[in-house]
């Protein structure tokens, strides 16, 4: 087969680039990574003694601020990745035991949702509810049914792929099929779908946060730091929490965005 | 015709290359090709995957594809490139990409190109009710949108066509209707008409001309091999029956809320023998590839019974899906044993071989999976020792075992899988299209190691292919199938010679290049005519035929048609 080594030009196959979006997501994964340890190491920027945090220096307090948004982040977006892919995960077991139509109803309101403005549910929680952890949960809810809707395609993808027949063929039994190809094949996919629901989380509950909806004072926030700022007129403390929660969206998205091409078949 | 011939004489011929030579990078694509093409003559260009038709079209038609270097030189007359595919915008009305098309070879307005466009519409054999010019392309059927690209092409009337893959991947005896048009129209107009495509497109049919592009020359076609490679042996006793085999999907519930369901296939009887080949022929929609997954039980059919060696598989594979598999997967061990025991006997050979891998794990950890599943009597060391054997029989290196999937070429991918289906050392086996992904000398390859392969093992073969001439090569007895349901059966040789059923003789026709006798296009499984599938192409239908669906009778000893008028001669 020597002389069939060239790829037909009528069909080119893409130059060796066999992760598309990998540089991008890696670059996401390294400047949320370097947040995430600047913010951890923020109460050493100020003095080693208690941490004040109006007298710090505007950098220091927006790095304070930023344990809070990251670590609640993270909270919601693991909860929220996990409903969503959970969900999915429920359609795809619905359709096998009952049928096709229990399914279709299960993931349709997940897609019908995914188009709300649920966003807005965030600080109506956040004004109305205590508990950080009821807030999270909101939040997590707002980001599942986006989760939901992508892991459920890419779900129903692969349960139609040929290589499981194959493996019916060779005469494994469905739990052997499913632990075999099924889940090694499907832990990459619903991981990129469940990654989605970072930046998500991010956004909505740094706008509940502008709005003086979201986290309670003491835990600090990017968006009431920004909010806060531009309330009070002052551009050096806007800047700094300003440019930090870009970055950190743009990380998490440039993740999330990352896996999900990573998957995507040319 | 001969006007034609006389004034190409006088004049220059309208494409007339001198030592064309085209490089990729530090490849010959072509070396030093001298071509000419007179007006009104048809020349076919045929090659497999990678071998530079589209390169060449390219230069010819002044549009070098990136990376690909010319020198030598190509002369044309005024021309259109009908590009791979067939490009056309998918979602803007069909009437304003042919008014811009012609409004710009032409300068016409819309009214008077689409006037153009229908009568290339009817040389192309379009009947009025198909022409929809407010649709956007993407909503046409694939050979509708072929015959309206080269109505486009008729409608400009160019001195010089070149047609790359045309009309690829429509069913054979549909293509070489449009094909057979195109060349009429091309004899008729003056026009030299170019057709690049792979060898198994069937362009040699309607060109007047042929040459292949093999190792970066342009010669005459090698014939294909029309005898088995070795002499067919006789077959034994029957082991795997289908009775009744029928298959149907299940649709949303209709108005009323009534079950509704798509009967695909309809009560089909079948016997394979030991050591037989049976190859099922048929187009798209015939459900030949549903049969031959019946026969595997993957998924199981909805009626009938498939029965292995006495064995009925359906009943083994029925009940863990439906009643007690989820409780206990232990529970029904003995019935599993069964199918199992005939999944070892009866292996698939799948049409698009790279996608029947997993992915995440390398080929030889597939096949150790087989191996463990289907032969637990083969100790765990010695599995290694049996997949190189494997794969050395398939025509692969025993390296091969530590490759990705997504690492091999497609026909390496072919081969791969012939490897996994003898790996079990199975009776029979249950191909459908196998070689459908390969084009040209890989495809013979891989037929002739399958065929090679079958004779060593004296394997049973169930061949689906669309190819006519190419399944009953090598089968013992062919199986023509239409719309779900066997219109005849015979043995190969009878087949290939004189069949009976109009449907046969179309696709015998197709296969050796000639024009079919079937008008229109194939009708949708969700809109099948009452009556005979075929009544509204055939040329023997008569009012009867809508009555009735015909039933299979035998003409001659092992000879089974299903036609009310087969015995009718066709005149013309």
């Amino acid at each position: 087969m020597a002389e069939y080594d060239q790829p037909p030009l009528s069909h080119p196959v893409p130059p060796d680039t066999p992760r598309a979006g990998f540089a991008r997501g890696l670059s996401g994964a390294a400047i949320l990574a370097a947040l995430a340890l600047a913010c951890a190491a923020a109460p050493l920027m100020a003095d080693g003694s208690a941490v004040h945090r109006l007298d710090a220096d505007p950098v220091a307090a927006a790095l304070l601020d930023g344990r809070g948004s990251l670590s609640f982040a993270l909270l919601a977006a693991v909860l929220g990745g996990l409903l969503g892919i959970g969900w999915a995960l429920l359609a795809g077991m619905l359709g096998t035991l009952t049928g096709s139509r229990a399914e279709r109803r299960t993931i349709a309101a997940a897609q019908r949702m995914a188009g709300w403005p649920l966003a807005l549910l965030v600080p109506l929680a956040g004004g109305l509810m205590g508990p950080v952890w009821l807030l999270a949960l909101v939040t997590a809810l707002t980001a599942a049914p986006a989760v939901a809707t992508l892991a459920h395609a890419e779900l129903s993808g692969l349960m139609r792929a040929e290589f499981l027949t194959a493996a019916r063929a060779a005469g494994l039994a469905e739990g052997e099929v499913v632990r075999r190809h099924l889940i090694p094949n499907l832990a990459r996919p619903l991981l990129a779908a469940g990654v989605l629901a970072l930046p998500r989380v991010l956004a909505a509950e740094s706008f509940a946060s502008l709005l003086g909806l979201g986290l309670p004072p003491a835990l600090g926030s990017w968006g009431a730091s920004v909010g806060l700022a531009a309330r009070l007129g002052d551009p050096v403390a806007f800047v700094p929490p300003a440019l930090l929660l870009a970055l950190a969206l743009w990380a998490a998205c440039a993740i999330a965005d990352g896996m999900a091409a990573g998957q995507r078949k040319p | 015709m001969t006007d034609a011939s006389v004034l190409g004489a006088t004049k220059p011929a309208p494409v007339e290359t001198e030592a064309l030579t085209l490089m990729l990078g530090d490849r010959v694509l072509l070396d030093r090709a001298t071509l000419r093409v007179e007006r009104g003559q048809v020349l076919a260009i045929t090659g497999g995957a990678g071998s530079g038709k589209t390169a060449l079209l390219g230069a010819l038609a002044g549009r070098l594809p990136a990376g690909v270097d010319m020198a030598g030189s190509a002369r044309i007359d005024g021309h259109l490139l009908i590009a791979q595919g067939g490009r056309l915008a998918p979602r803007r009305p069909l009437a304003l990409q042919v008014a811009e098309v012609v409004g710009h070879h032409l300068g016409l307005d819309l009214r008077s190109s689409l006037r153009r466009m229908a009568d290339g519409l009817d040389r192309m054999g379009v009947p009025a009710a198909a022409r929809r010019f407010d649709l956007p392309p993407e909503q046409l059927p694939e050979q509708l949108r072929w015959a309206c690209l080269f109505a486009m092409a008729v409608a400009v009337g160019p001195a010089v066509l070149l047609a790359d893959a045309p009309a690829a991947g429509l069913d054979p005896t549909v293509r070489l209707r449009l094909l057979h048009r195109l060349a009429d129209w091309a004899r008729a107009d003056g026009v030299a008409l170019v057709l690049a495509g792979r060898p198994e497109d069937g362009l040699a049919g309607p060109a007047d001309r042929v040459l292949a592009l093999r190792r970066a020359r342009l010669l005459p076609p090698s014939p294909a091999r029309t005898e088995p490679l070795a002499p067919l042996e006789q077959p034994g006793a029957a082991r795997l029956h289908a009775r009744g085999v029928g298959m149907s999907y299940p649709l949303a519930p209709g108005p009323r809320g009534e079950a509704r369901s798509l009967a695909v296939l309809h009560g089909i009887d079948l016997d394979v023998r030991t050591g037989e080949t049976l190859a099922l022929l048929g187009e798209t929609g015939s459900a030949k590839a549903t049969l031959a997954r019946s026969l595997l039980c993957l998924p199981p059919p909805t009626a009938g019974a498939v029965v292995w060696m006495g064995r009925d598989l359906m009943a083994a594979s029925a009940p863990p899906a439906a009643a007690d598999g989820r409780g206990d997967g232990r529970g029904d061990d003995p019935d599993r044993g069964g199918l199992r025991r005939a999944r070892r006997d009866l292996q698939p050979l799948f049409p698009d071989p790279a996608a029947s891998f997993d992915p995440a794990m390398t080929l030889g950890a597939q096949f150790g999976l087989v191996l463990e599943s289907l032969r637990p009597d083969i100790a765990a060391d010695r599995r290694d020792h049996r997949i190189d054997e494997a794969l050395e029989e398939a025509g692969l290196r025993p390296e091969a075992a530590l490759r990705w999937p997504s690492a091999l070429s497609v026909a390496e991918a072919a081969h791969a899988g012939l490897a996994r289906a003898i790996l079990s050392e199975p009776r029979v086996l249950i191909a459908d299209e196998p070689a459908s992904s390969l084009s040209a000398e890989e495809r013979e390859t891989f037929l002739d190691t399958l065929m090679a392969v079958r004779d060593r093992r004296r394997l049973s073969l169930v061949l689906a292919t669309e190819r006519y001439d190419e399944g009953l090569r090598d089968a013992h007895r062919g199986v023509v199938m239409l719309a779900g349901r066997v219109v005849e059966s015979a043995d190969a040789g009878t087949l290939r010679t004189a069949p009976l059923h109009p449907y046969s003789r179309a696709m015998l026709a197709a296969a050796q290049g000639e024009r079919p006798a079937l008008e229109g296009d194939a009708p949708s499984a969700f809109a099948q005519p009452a009556g005979c599938p075929l009544r509204r192409r055939c040329p023997l239908a008569r009012e009867f035929c809508a009555q009735a669906v015909p039933t299979l009778e035998e003409v001659a000893p092992g000879h089974h048609v299903a036609c009310h008028y087969w015995d009718t001669p066709t005149d013309g």
